[in-house]
């Protein structure tokens, strides 16, 4: 949920760039003497779909924001979890260590009989 | 109270602003890319010459460019604030993340410790028949005296080297500790282990 509007403003800031290009490539075509009629066209439709998104967009993240924010600050964590999970890892590693030490001083043990 | 009261006003005004910068920065795109296009129309009949009119609409045009550039950063800069105000104030969102950020480092937790305790159960087994070698054997005997498996081992360490001798003496207090915590591990986990023991010595 939080990632597919974080998602959608960054499409947003995609949109804004398109509404500069588009505006720019209007105003090259026009100071060409013979000027592209149909470039113009869609440079203008494509201009105006993106004004219109950029505006409609904002605005409706603007409003699901009013209905949302409280004052308060979260204070929600992972730090338990995330801890525990550190533990586990810790102890799996451990593990993983004495078997190796293990090992090698079984292959200690065996190398001189071989 | 006075504070409670206070913070929510802000965050309202802050919302506020933030419609308002839309709303500023869309209109001013749009009216200076609408005034560009009208100064594009060339005029028969000026006021002034024909190249000063040119002049003035040139520079007519270089600053409603400019400005329309400003209000497109203007907007990116509302982007960037909308996203943090939503990172840090959209709770719906952030209590979604956070519960499937535990749930994800639960599961894995789990996982480890499933496996531990699997591969705990194996080498017990192999722990079984490795010490039912080690107590028939004659490895078993130092001098006449019925070694434990643990006791052995950090002995055959000291024996392997000279320099791991004088390491082994400076560490010697914690690996003390640590064959009483092995020791003990393993009269709990290896109650066979040591009825063998108790056989081979009755």
């Amino acid at each position: 949920m939080a990632n597919d509007r974080l998602r959608a403003l960054e499409d947003v800031e995609k949109e804004i760039a398109l509404v500069l290009q588009s505006a720019g490539t209007i105003v090259l075509e026009l100071s060409k003497e013979k000027a592209n009629a149909s470039l113009l066209d869609r440079q203008l439709n494509q201009f105006q779909t993106s004004i219109n998104r950029v505006e409609s967009e904002l605005s409706g993240q603007i409003r699901y924001l009013t209905q949302v924010a409280t004052g308060q600050p979260h204070e929600g964590s992972t730090y338990s979890a995330r801890k525990d999970c550190q533990m586990a890892l810790n102890r799996a590693e451990y593990a993983r260590v004495k078997l190796g030490e293990l090992g090698r001083t079984c292959e200690m043990m065996l190398d001189p009989q071989t | 109270m006075a504070a409670q009261r206070v913070l929510p006003q802000s965050k309202e005004s802050l919302l506020q602003s933030y419609n308002k910068r839309l709303k500023d920065d869309v209109r001013s795109i749009l009216d200076n890319f609408t005034e560009i296009i009208k100064t594009a129309k060339v005029e028969d009949e000026t006021q002034v010459s024909r190249a000063t009119q040119a002049e003035q609409d040139h520079f007519e045009m270089h600053v409603r460019a400019a400005n329309i550039v400003r209000a497109g950063e203007s907007l990116m800069k509302l982007v960037s604030d909308l996203k943090q105000f939503l990172i840090l104030n959209d709770f719906p969102s952030v209590n979604e993340a956070i519960s499937l950020s535990n749930q994800q480092l639960r599961v894995l937790q789990e996982e480890c410790d499933k496996k531990l305790i699997s591969l705990r159960d194996e080498i017990a087994i192999d722990l079984y028949e490795l010490e039912e070698a080690y107590y028939s054997s004659s490895c078993g005997q130092w001098d006449g005296v019925e070694l434990p498996l643990c006791e052995a081992f950090h002995r055959q360490d000291s024996w392997g080297s000279p320099e791991m001798t004088s390491s082994t003496s400076h560490v010697n207090p914690e690996d003390s500790e640590h064959l009483g915590t092995q020791e003990s591990m393993q009269r709990q986990h290896n109650g066979h282990g040591s009825s063998a023991s108790d056989q081979h010595q009755s």
